[in-house]
């Protein structure tokens, strides 16, 4: 039971990479989900088509292919990150479209009556945005877009690939040294399971205090 | 994909807002593009001897025979966990208290876990076993620990979303219980999640990607790699062309999925069956 002890410190830290790459990735796909849906919405014929081909691609190119491609592809264009910065990049670059996707099906649910309800009482377009329809879609889009999140967090195990030393990386790395994978493997797992299960229950909670009687 | 619209029909002053708002987007959109051209172009990725390789037939020997890996392995992957998939769907609908519970326990659990560990967990334990076996199937099992648990969530949520009357007229005719879900119940969960299967799918065939991982395991972006190597100039070619390939394979299973969509929806409506379930989601909702 020695090995556990010795590699607990690695086991932290190999949580605490995958706890940031899960933080720097969620918070740059909302922003860009966000932006990539707003474009998709808009009346501008130019921004529409640019969001649906960055959407195509993005989310049709495999994670895996995509980490490669930026790590050891693009260096070649004297383009490089750090290993981390690289990771937490392509992760936001893959997790977008999916928000944006979540974000958009959100808004497609707010019923026209209400726009024009809110027209009729005198709301600009903007007023009737911020008031009637985001808090509408945002509230409908809480569930899906947490397991959005969650499929982000196994996600981050990518990184593996190109050798950021988050969870998995380190969990193969020390069931290789001592030969302890069912342990090892097993305690991985349960890190993943209790991160997603954190998620879950903040989802929860937030889509709770969003909740609108329809 | 219809978006409904959150503007009115615009007049004469916002017509004319919308077309510079046109222009400036047409502006920026073609700046980035000559950008990116610049970039390739200054470091000579688009010039004729970066991309010489690519006359060889070998080499697209090299990578037909990745993709086709991928693609082998997506399907034996699929067809394995359609039926530990639908096994899992019965004991999840299971009147067995422990059977219901063990399957809850296994769905949970190996659809939260990422696939990259599985994969490194069945090709450093199975050769311990003596399970002697290749990359390939190192790959195609954990892809089926993984999708086997999705899939049989899929096909629960889709089994319990018919409606009630189906098992019982099943049972009142004397169908067993497990005629019943085998006869009556799956088959129409099956069409009825036939969208979402696509969907997970393409998740397995992104999947097969982590088979890069292995290092042996002759896949499309181990090929583009291998590509990369032996002709250093074409790096960033052969990992181009690797996408593409993913790219094609994935938007004509996502275009299958649609259509398979379409044809359910219309035919919700020839039929007017009580649709209780929300639309299918490729990711389980946890509870």
């Amino acid at each position: 039971m020695s090995f556990l002890v010795n590699h607990l410190v690695d086991f932290g830290q190999g949580v605490l990479v995958t706890l940031g790459l899960v933080l720097l990735g969620a918070t740059g796909s909302m922003i860009l989900g966000t932006l990539l849906a707003a474009l998709r919405t808009s009346p501008v014929r130019t921004a529409r088509a640019v969001s649906s081909a960055y959407v195509l691609i993005f989310r049709n190119v495999p994670l895996p292919v995509q980490m490669v491609l930026f790590v050891f592809g693009l260096p070649v264009l004297a383009i490089q990150y750090s290993l981390y910065a690289s990771a937490a990049i392509v992760l936001v670059l893959y997790t977008a479209p999916f928000v944006a996707e979540t974000l958009r099906s959100g808004l497609n649910t707010v019923d026209r009556g209400e726009l024009e309800a809110g027209r009729a009482l005198g709301f600009g377009p903007m007023a009737s945005l911020k008031l009637i329809v985001l808090p509408q879609a945002f509230a409908t889009v809480t569930r899906p877009l947490g397991n959005v999140f969650i499929t982000m967090v196994k996600n981050t195990s990518v990184a593996a690939l190109v050798g950021v030393s988050e969870l998995t990386f380190l969990s193969d790395k020390i069931a290789v040294d001592e030969a302890q994978p069912f342990i090892i493997f097993g305690g991985a797992a349960v890190c993943y399971l209790v991160i997603g299960l954190v998620i879950g229950r903040l989802v929860s909670a937030v889509d709770q205090k969003v909740a609108f009687s329809r | 994909m219809s978006t409904v619209s959150l503007f009115d029909p615009a007049g004469p002053r916002g017509k004319r807002r919308h077309l510079l708002l046109e222009i400036f987007t047409a502006v920026i959109v073609t700046a980035g593009a000559y950008l990116v051209f610049r970039v390739l172009y200054d470091k000579g990725e688009l010039s004729a001897a970066a991309w010489a390789p690519f006359a060889e037939p070998g080499l697209w020997a090299l990578l037909g025979q990745g993709l086709w890996n991928n693609i082998a392995a997506a399907a034996v992957g699929m067809v394995l966990s359609m039926i530990t998939g639908c096994l899992l769907a019965f004991g999840l609908v299971s009147t067995h208290t422990l059977i219901r519970r063990t399957c809850r326990v296994y769905t949970d659990v190996f659809s939260s876990i990422p696939l990259l560990l599985l994969l490194y967990f069945t090709s450093l334990v199975l050769p311990n076993y003596g399970l002697k076996l290749g990359d390939f199937w190192f790959l195609v099992i954990a892809l089926t620990l993984y999708s086997g648990a999705v899939i049989g969530d899929l096909l629960r949520s889709g089994i319990l979303a018919l409606p009630p009357g189906q098992a019982e007229a099943s049972l009142a005719l004397g169908f067993s219980q497990v005629g019943t879900l085998r006869l009556v119940l799956l088959p129409q969960a099956l069409r009825s999640m036939s969208p979402a299967l696509v969907s997970q799918l393409i998740i397995l065939f992104k999947g097969t990607a982590l088979a890069f991982v292995l290092g042996g395991y002759m896949e499309l972006l181990r090929s583009a790699t291998v590509i990369g190597q032996y002709y250093t100039r074409s790096l960033l070619q052969a990992q181009f062309v690797a996408a593409l390939g993913f790219l094609v394979v994935n938007v004509t299973l996502g275009a299958l999925a649609v259509a398979l969509e379409r044809r359910q929806n219309r035919l919700a409506e020839q039929e007017p069956l009580p649709v209780t379930a929300a639309e299918p989601d490729p990711v389980p909702a946890r509870r």
